[in-house]
């Protein structure tokens, strides 16, 4: 950073350079303040709070997509894998204790994620290819395996989760602080870890990355596994929200984190995008949808709108990089 | 269309050309007559393939005149050019893989014809084509499925498919085997007594003296002779190819070479590529220069030790043990650095910041057993690095792709030098970068040699080469065709080498 804030802010042209650079923090606060005009409902507790507790399951896949679209590539199937995995700790909770069944869940889902990890960086396929393959057998093996219904929380410890994922600390919804918590490690490990590190050079210019020595299919194998360790953390809470864990959940998903993570200004050909900026894109779609719901508009427009605010957030990240 | 007043089809005079402030081409002249084959030689980096792509379109002029048939012109694009009769077959392939031969051979006329194949016509003219040049190649095949002889062949019939008036073959023959050569030379005899005039570059000095007629050489951007080949002889052109002095641009260092050798290679084959049997070893202390054409194997031999391209045989030999490097990471474990003739593409990330660039290598020394970098540890390096390679920035965090071409091949360097590499191999440390720059970085490796590195250069520019090394190799066509010792060190006994002749022998 070669300016202080305040250098930077002393002109317009600086003032729109500002603005330009930091575009979904801009975006995010006008949003909010057009939130808070037009609905009094906004700012109140139960809405906001309402608010976080929708963002938080997407928004711990988007983590694990922005790690992905980092080396470069996508992971399509977290959306099913939420589903798949919000089933598996609902059959698991009703076996085994709590803390087992969160384990074991989380096992799974990075076991998962190996897959589409192994297809990618040992067999050299398509990123998009293979876990678009992963993303219908995971749909198709959750409906097996609740054979098409909801399984629901029986258990003691189903309980627990359920009053755990209902409740909030000091005002915050406790999911939503596991999903800051995941942001905050992210943040720390892209700036202050190697592998953070890494998986940036790697999607930057992998081929430069692979003559510096740097084990490059490990990182990529690793960041899907990771990414298949987040789905299930992000349906351990899903489910937990609802007290069951069903085969329908998680329905395209993978194309909202994929959104938040585009909008946060990450780049899809790899190397650009931090774990700031994508709590932020998470933050925006939620927001779009909550104020949308406050005014009554219907689904369909809704989708339409999501759609208008992703291109232009993009459009305005383009003047960042002229 | 006028007559002209002489008989010259193509008229290119007073050509200059820079690419920013790097002048390229400096008042050059060519002219070919209709129906002759004319040699256009010169070393790496003298400005043949500047002076073509000017022709072709792919390149503007920035001064000078090109008369085709007593008119002027100034393509454009290649399109332009093509329109006007003029077809280059690239040293570069320029085929589409996954479209059929045919498709490939008439792939300019597709887009202007109609908007239905006509896959009959299309692969019955390919194929007359085809057979015409005297190779057997079905037209209706897929390129990705033609071995890579046939795959030139396409691109020359390619070329040919159009009203041809001139056509440029850049280095056609370096894939090809006497008895394809020999068939190409064939054609273009065909085509020259048809009337076409054709630019042939080459660096086969015997291939020229068997079928050109007239050939111009050039040296630095200049032309430096232009006459007919029967008024000439290798030793002739070889004169007019070099003959530089050495400038002072090679700072004098305290040559202080350990005995035995750090780092040794014993018959190394690569399974993919064309190096083969190559032997050499590298001395503490000592900058070993690897000389060579373009394409004979120089850059593939580096990247095979660094274990980027996967090897056949051989042994490599670090500090007296056999090591084995069958990847990147392996080498680097071991120490070796590369530094890639192709910064943007292989050695830099250029969206990152400088500090993210250098401390790739090095995480080992400046992280926790758990991976958290030790971030003052990192910007000491980083900033120690900067202000030793004397890399111009206002800090550590400007992105490199803002940087300039020697800055951001600091920026490389220091890539390995961060690590306490044991050898490092350095392809063209000095393409692209202007003259201060070189300096500094010809003063880096030095100060790597001093170190007690076993420092590769590998340079197509022959006065680095012989300015910087303590010993030269020279490959030829995959392995190395021989050594050469300081008292040694010419322009003229490196081409001989590199074209696989003998040294001349003086009493």
């Amino acid at each position: 950073m070669t300016l202080t804030l305040k250098q930077q802010l002393s002109s317009p042209a600086g003032i729109l350079k500002f603005l330009v650079k930091y575009n979904t923090i801009f975006i995010f606060i006008l949003l909010v303040i057009f939130s808070a005009l037009i609905s009094d409902v906004f700012f109140t507790s139960v809405n906001l709070s309402n608010l976080l507790k929708q963002v938080s399951g997407i928004g711990i896949i988007s983590i694990g997509m922005l790690i992905v679209i980092l080396t470069g590539g996508i992971d399509l199937s977290v959306g099913s894998m939420v589903a798949l995995l919000a089933v598996t700790f609902a059959i698991l909770v009703n076996i085994f204790a709590l803390p087992l069944a969160i384990l074991m869940t989380i096992v799974i889902g990075f076991g998962l994620g190996s897959i589409s990890g192994y297809l990618v960086a040992y067999q050299k396929m398509a990123p998009f290819v293979a876990t678009l393959a992963l993303m219908t057998i995971a749909r198709g093996m959750s409906f097996i395996y609740s054979k098409g219904s909801p399984v629901t929380f029986t258990t003691v410890g189903g309980q627990f989760m359920s009053d755990f994922a209902n409740n909030s600390t000091l005002g915050i919804p406790n999911i939503a602080i596991v999903f800051f918590i995941i942001v905050i490690c992210t943040m720390v490990m892209l700036r202050y870890n190697v592998f953070g590190r890494l998986i940036i050079a790697i999607g930057s210019n992998e081929e430069a990355s692979r003559l510096s020595g740097i084990k490059v299919n490990k990182y990529k194998f690793l960041v899907y596994a990771i990414s298949g360790a987040l789905a299930a953390t992000a349906a351990i809470i899903v489910a937990s929200r609802t007290n069951l864990g069903s085969p329908n959940m998680g329905m395209a998903w993978e194309l909202d984190a994929i959104a938040a993570v585009v909008i946060g200004g990450a780049s899809l050909n790899g190397g650009k995008g931090t774990a700031i900026n994508t709590l932020m894109g998470v933050l925006i779609l939620g927001l779009i949808g909550n104020i949308l719901n406050l005014l009554n508009v219907p689904s369909y427009p809704q989708q339409v709108v999501k759609g208008a605010i992703i291109i232009f957030a993009v459009l305005l990240q383009r003047f960042e990089s002229k | 269309m006028k007559n002209s007043a002489n008989d010259y089809r193509l008229e290119m005079t007073g050509i200059s050309k820079s690419f920013g402030v790097v002048s390229v081409l400096k008042n050059v002249n060519l002219k070919v007559k209709p129906g002759e084959i004319h040699a256009l030689l010169g070393e790496n980096g003298a400005g043949k393939s500047t002076l073509i792509k000017i022709l072709s379109g792919v390149h503007q002029k920035d001064a000078g005149k090109v008369i085709l048939n007593g008119e002027e012109i100034a393509p454009k694009n290649t399109h332009e050019g093509q329109v006007l009769g003029i077809n280059v077959v690239y040293q570069e392939l320029s085929l589409v893989n996954d479209l059929s031969v045919a498709e490939n051979i008439y792939l300019h006329k597709l887009g202007a014809s109609k908007s239905w194949m006509n896959w009959k016509g299309l692969i019955h003219d390919a194929q007359e084509l085809l057979d015409s040049l005297g190779f057997k190649i079905d037209a209706a095949a897929k390129v990705k499925d033609l071995s890579i002889v046939q795959k030139q062949v396409v691109e020359i019939a390619k070329a040919i498919s159009e009203d041809t008036k001139i056509l440029v073959l850049d280095e056609p023959t370096t894939v090809f085997d006497p008895n394809d050569v020999k068939k190409l030379f064939q054609i273009l005899f065909k085509l020259r007594d048809q009337g076409v005039s054709i630019i042939y570059i080459s660096h086969h000095l015997d291939e020229i003296f068997k079928i050109a007629d007239t050939v111009t050489v050039l040296r630095d951007g200049v032309d430096t002779g232009s006459m007919p080949i029967s008024e000439t002889d290798k030793d002739g052109v070889i004169h007019l190819m070099i003959g530089r002095e050495l400038k002072d641009l090679y700072p004098v260092r305290d040559i202080k070479i350990g005995t035995v050798p750090i780092f040794q290679v014993k018959n190394l084959t690569a399974k993919n590529t064309m190096v083969h049997d190559v032997s050499f070893e590298v001395k503490p202390g000592e900058v070993l220069g690897i000389a060579g054409l373009g394409g004979s194997g120089r850059t593939e031999t580096a990247k095979l030790i660094f274990g980027a391209d996967k090897k056949k045989s051989g042994t490599l030999i670090l500090e007296g043990k056999e090591i084995k490097t069958n990847s990147p990471v392996d080498a680097a474990g071991y120490q070796i650095g590369f530094v890639s003739e192709d910064r943007k593409e292989e050695g830099v990330f250029l969206p990152l910041s400088i500090r993210r660039n250098i401390s790739v290598t090095s995480f080992k020394s400046i992280s926790s057993k758990l991976g958290f970098i030790n971030v003052d540890n990192e910007y000491k390096k980083v900033l120690g690095l900067i202000e030793k390679l004397n890399i111009k920035t206002p800090n550590s965090e400007v992105n490199v792709k803002n940087l300039s071409g020697g800055n951001q091949q600091k920026v490389a360097l220091a890539k390995w030098l961060s690590i306490d590499s044991k050898v490092i191999f350095i392809d063209e440390p000095t393409r692209g970068v202007d003259v201060g720059a070189k300096i500094e970085i010809y003063n880096l490796i030095n100060e790597v040699a001093k170190k007690g590195v076993g420092v590769v250069v590998i340079s197509s520019d022959m006065p680095e080469i012989m300015g910087i090394s303590d010993r030269i190799l020279v490959m030829h066509e995959g392995t190395f065709y021989g050594e050469l010792t300081k008292d040694q060190f010419s322009e003229e006994n490196i081409l001989r080498y590199s074209i696989g002749e003998p040294l001349k022998q003086y009493n």
